[in-house]
């Protein structure tokens, strides 16, 4: 089965966001670089789905050149047996819809049958690019998947829906396959895979090397400012149900909120 | 950057950084205190070492290793520490004092019978120098083995073993006609057994005990090398070990440095953050320039540390300045943190008794002066 993995390089859930002195985004500086967190869960099942059928996992990334030692630690190190980095000046400043673009272009000249992507990025948490890539490829997708089997072209997907319902969804592929919090426990690199990784191949391409000339963002973005500082904490004093009182008349008349 | 290349000198080795404090953080922290308190190894956790790759680390690739350098040792003790260094000293013991000693001395048949096992994991094993009348002068040790048909006898005791509860087989040095010779040993071995587990101050995440030989029937094919090449495996694998050692108090003053910054900027009193005083500040840049400073030296010497460098100028000094750093940093952010520092609730106390150890095993700070004083003599002579 010829598998591919979206993931991109963000900094890591721990790392404090500051911002560009003129407002214009997020200064990455100085902060630690990973695979987002949700890419993660795509990861691991791209691989768990090679171990299941065979084939072999390709992981496709949209990003800056130095995001090579990223996709290497973070996908080939884990078992991904190679890479596709588009990183050239059009490819960083794309938008949503031009990373899709990419992304789908690069998927089908790989010719994936099956194709994971995170929920959303942990940085911009924008969640569009997983339903474009489908779009884009005229492949079906399922969003939020917390539970994934393939059997045969068939494949059984659990969405988590609102309210703790489940959806289970069956199709045939090609599919998109957006993965939520829980679909599976990512893996630690083994050392031996880590030792690999070096050696496992990574293409470097640009969105011309696609075929496709214009890509750059439709939005723009500006005026970033950090949220404002939460306020003092309160300690109600009292007995338990004079506090309890207080609680309630406080969450009705000052915070407004019940 | 010059920092980063003596720390993380390839790409293989921060991922191997990244992936040990992950697991660290993950699976290692939570399990410390609770295994600290029962005196046990967590034996399950340990296996989970072997299906990362770690057990072999430094054990060639054509011998199912990762073939990895001591750097990268290092990094693993000096990572592991940082949550727990009972457990780490485990890792050390069956992974520096058995299977790295062992894949440099074992024959081919040895090596096809024993290092997958170990490797993997399934067998945990240990070393055996120590005895009660022998520490620092192992030369002195009284354990020995005779000539017996197929089998050598082997008789004595060997002490203070770590992993000796849950190790299934051990390098043991014993006398043949006076000849320091080296000897796989293990549960099948008629006449060995080990002792009941000896209670200890900290590093209460391993486990130790005696291993007793009562006539115990050792198969030739388990001499390890040449008789009489103890001696040659012994120093040969005592740089290592010292190393790891140093590396691990490298690990417990870093987590302790991080613990008293912490504290210091959370802890109010008299109206203010306890940071703001001198004396903290002391403790906390005092304990920051020492651990740099035992850090530097532990990954510089680890350089020029490997089955075919004989570093033990280095090794020893490593482990002399490093070792006092840890139990100092470790006492220190005890002292920064007060009344809650000494409780359990809280990593500092555990630091502290895990802490000491390293002054004493893997040669006690004499024996590193001693060496020192008399290898550097030996480089500049008095003619």
């Amino acid at each position: 089965m010829n598998i591919g993995v979206c993931a991109k390089i963000s900094p890591h859930a721990d790392a404090r966001i500051k911002i560009k002195s003129d407002g214009s985004g997020v200064d990455t500086k100085g902060e630690k670089l990973v695979v987002g967190d949700y890419d993660e869960y795509a990861v691991e099942e791209a691989i768990r789905t090679k171990e299941a059928h065979k084939g072999a996992v390709t992981a496709f990334t949209v990003g800056a050149t130095s995001d090579e030692k990223l996709v290497r630690s973070g996908a080939l190190a884990l078992g991904v047996d190679k890479a596709v980095l588009i990183s050239d000046d059009a490819a960083v400043n794309a938008g949503p819809l031009g990373t899709a673009k990419l992304l789908a272009a690069a998927i089908k000249e790989a010719g994936c049958e099956i194709v994971f992507t995170g929920k959303a990025a942990t940085d911009d948490g924008n969640s569009q690019v997983s339903a474009m890539i489908a779009e884009l490829l005229g492949w079906a997708q399922v969003s939020q998947v917390t539970k994934f089997a393939i059997e045969g072209t068939s494949f059984t997907a659990t969405r988590a829906m609102d309210a703790g319902v489940l959806q289970i969804v069956s199709g045939s592929l090609p599919v998109v396959i957006t993965c939520e919090d829980g679909l599976n426990d990512p893996r630690y690199p083994k050392l031996p895979d880590i030792m690999k990784a070096k050696r496992k191949p990574l293409s470097k391409i640009g969105a011309g090397d696609l075929g496709l000339a214009d890509v750059a963002a439709t939005s723009s973005e500006s005026n970033f400012a950090p949220p404002p500082p939460r306020p003092a904490s309160r300690i109600i004093e009292g007995d338990a149900a004079s506090a309890a009182q207080e609680l309630v008349r406080l969450l009705r008349e000052e915070a407004k909120v019940i | 950057m010059a920092y980063d290349e003596l720390f993380n000198p390839t790409e293989e080795h921060r991922m191997l950084r990244e992936m040990v404090a992950d697991f660290t953080a993950n699976e290692v922290e939570p399990q410390a205190a609770e295994f600290d308190a029962k005196g046990v190894l967590n034996v399950p956790l340990f296996r989970q070492l072997g299906e990362l790759g770690l057990l072999g680390i430094t054990v060639p690739e054509e011998d199912g290793g990762a073939g990895l350098d001591a750097v990268a040792a290092v990094i693993v003790h000096h990572e592991l520490s940082k949550s727990d260094p009972g457990f780490c000293l485990a890792y050390l013991a069956h992974s520096m004092l058995f299977v790295n000693n062992f894949a440099q001395s074992a024959n081919a048949e040895q090596k096809a019978r024993v290092l997958p096992k170990v490797i993997s994991g399934e067998w945990i094993g240990g070393m055996g120098m120590t005895e009660p009348g022998a520490g620092t002068d192992v030369i002195g040790m009284t354990t020995t083995a005779v000539l017996d048909g197929e089998h050598y006898v082997m008789n004595g005791t060997k002490t203070y073993i770590t992993n000796g509860c849950e190790g299934f087989c051990f390098l043991v040095y014993a006398k043949v006609d006076g000849r320091i010779t080296t000897f796989l040993v293990d549960r099948d071995c008629p006449g060995f057994t080990t002792s009941h587990h000896i209670d200890k101050l900290g590093m209460r995440g391993s486990t130790m005990s005696e291993l007793i030989f009562e006539d115990c029937r050792v198969p030739v094919a388990n001499v390890i090398g040449e008789v009489g090449g103890g001696l040659t495996h012994m120093m040969r694998n005592l740089e290592l070990e010292r190393l790891t050692l140093a590396a691990m108090s490298v690990g417990i003053a870093d987590r302790c440095v991080e613990i008293m910054v912490r504290h210091g900027q959370e802890r109010v009193a008299f109206g203010t953050p306890i940071n703001r005083f001198g004396q903290i500040q002391r403790y906390i840049a005092d304990g920051y320039a020492a651990t740099e400073a035992a850090k530097c030296l532990t990954y510089n010497v680890a350089k020029d540390v490997g089955p075919h460098n004989r570093n033990r100028i280095g090794s020893d000094a490593a482990k002399l300045f490093a070792a006092p750093v840890g139990k100092n940093v470790a006492d220190w952010a005890m002292q920064v943190m007060g009344g809650s520092g000494y409780c359990r609730e809280y990593p500092v106390e555990r630091l502290w008794r895990d802490a000491k150890l390293l002054e004493i095993g893997g040669g006690t700070l004499e024996s590193h002066q001693k060496n020192l004083t008399k290898d550097l003599s030996r480089l500049a002579p008095v003619t």
